[in-house]
């Protein structure tokens, strides 16, 4: 009987706002027909895993709610669930499985993330949800995607808007179930610049992650990319990642060059190393790359450093050209300090003052005789 | 005074290029005879206008510091936060102007107003000495050109410094500071224009460029791009500004870069040989001076007292 029961979540949300939107429910109704939510409605409903980290297994219902996936039935994905209490998890859930519940309009099949998980095993970031060892530290699909909440920034749909859609549309929560799912998608959903640097700065930036692999690498004879060691570090080094510091956009992120240009949605889930021809960042097509934005780029061009650094055994010469630089700085201020001191001490010695005064500056005593003479 | 055998040729050669008429010359002859021997007697004794009373920078030469200067600073205001990106001050200041959006418009402006300066200067330093020359005036020891005589007065300024000898050399229109700064200005400004190119040209010099050298020519101008006008920033904070604003008696500023004239006292001490070309070419000049000499009783010809406390040689009397 328990099993059976359904939680009426709508009842919970107490939003002063629903009431002035004329007793309209925006959160779709959390009809929690399996259950789950018997035990994950506890807060504290969490465990310490193997590796001493906290898992919390608590679902807020009006945050899940308001999700891409709130019309998604907890098994369609958690499908080794057969009965409750259940079991341990050992698989966890992979985003190529289809949906029950959700039809793809277009073709009356399932829905399935399955052509990007497609387009993701042949990257360089592929892995399979459960591995061991290094390989754990590449990312899965919800390393990146946390199950995003409907337009975070819009917490309430446009009224305006919902008031035309509800006069044929009699029935609301399809009409705010349809305003969120195509607004959604209409609007721009693409990562900005920072985002995306923060996100490949997460695991490339890491520099105990990125000595595992260099060390894996060098154990296997495996090659990795010349600039892996310090991939964050030299773009930020560089033009592009100076100015998309400062929030400058067109600018380009790690995406605009290790990504392919075309479908940007379908080709970021496919990122391959430099070394592999196909790849944007590849000597056979980097040229073609540098000119989705410099137009004018040649072959030469392609050749410069994009991932510039001045590391001592990446470019030596640079190296010492800077280290010289900052030391001739150096002398300068000591040389043009001590130089001024030695002037000043030796005009002041002999009777200048510091301001013309009575049209002249030299109207203090001179330690070297032939002071001026006021009384001529 | 005794004028030594660089003054006298100075002297002679400024007569003769203004051809200088007998009366003149004689007025000349005689204020020289009138004036102490000890240059420092001169100096210190004179009167000045601390905004200037003689003659030193033309308006072009003004303009091109004025617009040279100004761009200077707003280039180095607007491009350090960008290239010194993770020091704390960076994010404020590139804040002040407006971010990266705006910044790299100033800079790029500015970079086009430096560049105009540096034309505009070359157009003056080229047509300013032809027509010298035309008018047969061109005289090499009066331009900033540097010359063995140079390095003979840095010696001489350091011993009167260290108070070895007692006076300071006799100095032209351009002291030796001043022709370093000068070429270590003109270096800078190209090193930035030809850096700040590849920045703004990376594909240009990329197809100009051999294969093997681009890409260290490129990594070398990041580099100096900064450096340079870190460097360029410091010696203008340390050196220039000291020279022209902050060194005793020229606190707390010299007006020379608006006015375009020179103290009486800083020409007779930093610039004696330009100072005796004043007295050939302003003969009001002559007459204030010969005024201030009979006034100050230091006239050498109208009493025992020369305050000569220098031998031939620039060594200090011995007490």
């Amino acid at each position: 009987m328990c099993l059976l029961a359904s939680v009426n979540l709508s009842a919970l949300v107490d939003d002063p706002r629903m009431a002035e939107g004329g007793a309209f429910h925006f959160t779709k109704e959390f009809e929690d027909e399996e259950g789950c939510l018997l035990c994950h409605k506890y807060p504290k409903l969490a465990r310490i895993i193997e590796t001493g980290a906290r898992r919390s297994y608590y679902i807020i219902p009006e945050v899940f709610g308001d999700t891409v996936h709130r019309n998604v039935e907890c098994g369609d994905c958690h499908d080794y669930i057969k009965q409750l209490p259940h079991r341990e998890v050992t698989t966890g859930v992979t985003c190529d499985k289809e949906c029950h519940t959700v039809e793809n309009p277009a073709t009356g099949k399932p829905f399935s993330h399955k052509p990007i998980v497609d387009q993701y095993s042949k990257s360089v970031h592929f892995r399979e949800k459960v591995v061991t060892g290094n390989a754990q530290d590449k990312p899965y699909c919800i390393t990146c995607h946390k199950n995003p909440v409907y337009n975070p920034k819009e917490p309430l749909p446009p009224r305006r808007i919902l008031d035309r859609c509800k006069i044929c549309h009699e029935d609301q929560k399809f009409v705010a179930a349809w305003y969120k799912h195509t607004s959604r998608r209409i609007k721009e959903v693409r990562r900005e610049t920072e985002e995306i640097i923060t996100l490949c700065t997460n695991c490339h930036g890491d520099q105990r992650l990125v000595e595992r692999h260099l060390k894996a690498a060098a154990e296997e004879g495996r090659e990795l990319g010349p600039k892996y060691s310090y991939a964050v570090e030299s773009y930020e080094q560089s033009f592009h990642g100076k100015i998309t510091r400062y929030g400058f956009q067109p600018s380009a992120n790690c995406l605009d060059c290790h990504a392919e240009a075309e479908n940007y949605f379908l080709n970021v889930h496919n990122i391959r190393p430099s070394r592999d021809p196909a790849a944007p960042t590849s000597k056979e097509r980097r040229t073609e790359t540098c000119r989705r934005c410099h137009t004018d780029a040649d072959d030469n061009y392609a050749n410069l450093d994009v991932h510039p650094s001045s590391l001592p055994e990446e470019a030596p010469f640079l190296y010492y050209a800077e280290h010289i630089y900052t030391w001739i700085a150096y002398i300068v201020i000591v040389v043009f300090v001590h130089g001024a001191l030695y002037e000043t001490i030796g005009r002041r010695r002999d009777g200048v003052g510091w301001q013309i005064r009575h049209g002249s500056s030299w109207w203090r005593k001179s330690a070297r005789g032939r002071a001026r003479d006021f009384n001529r | 005074m005794k004028l030594s055998h660089e003054a006298r040729t100075v002297l002679e050669t400024s007569m003769r290029i203004n051809q200088v008429d007998t009366a003149a010359r004689e007025d000349i002859e005689s204020l020289i005879r009138m004036l102490p021997d000890d240059r420092v007697l001169l100096y210190k004794n004179v009167l000045s206008n601390p905004i200037g009373d003689l003659p030193r920078y033309s308006i072009h030469i003004r303009l091109q510091h004025m617009l040279t200067f100004v761009s200077f600073l707003l280039l180095a205001f607007t491009g350090l936060p960008i290239a010194f990106y993770d020091h704390f001050w960076a994010e404020p200041m590139n804040a002040i102007v407006g971010g990266v959006s705006v910044s790299r418009v100033i800079h790029r402006t500015l970079a086009a107003v430096m560049i105009f300066a540096m034309i505009y200067h070359l157009i003056t330093v080229i047509a300013g000495p032809i027509h010298q020359i035309i008018r047969k005036k061109f005289e090499l020891r009066r331009t900033i050109i540097p010359l063995l005589k140079d390095l003979r007065d840095y010696k001489d300024d350091i011993l009167y410094f260290s108070g070895i000898r007692n006076q300071r050399p006799e100095m032209d229109k351009f002291m030796y500071k001043q022709k370093v700064h000068y070429f270590a200005a003109v270096f800078g400004n190209l090193v930035m224009v030809l850096s700040g190119s590849a920045f703004l040209f990376p594909a240009f010099w990329a197809t100009v460029l051999p294969t093997s050298i681009a890409n260290y020519f490129q990594g070398m101008m990041r580099i100096t791009h900064p450096h340079e006008a870190l460097l360029a920033l410091l010696v203008i904070a340390f050196w220039h500004w000291y020279n022209v604003h902050l060194a005793p008696g020229r606190f707390p500023m010299q007006w020379t870069f608006l006015t375009g004239k020179i103290t009486r006292e800083h020409q007779m001490e930093e610039h004696f040989l330009e100072y005796l070309r004043n007295l050939v070419e302003i003969p009001e000049e002559r007459s204030m001076l010969r005024e201030m000499l009979i006034k100050s009783g230091l006239d050498r010809t109208s009493s025992v007292e020369t305050g000569s406390a220098v031998l031939p040689s620039g060594k200090a009397v011995p007490p």
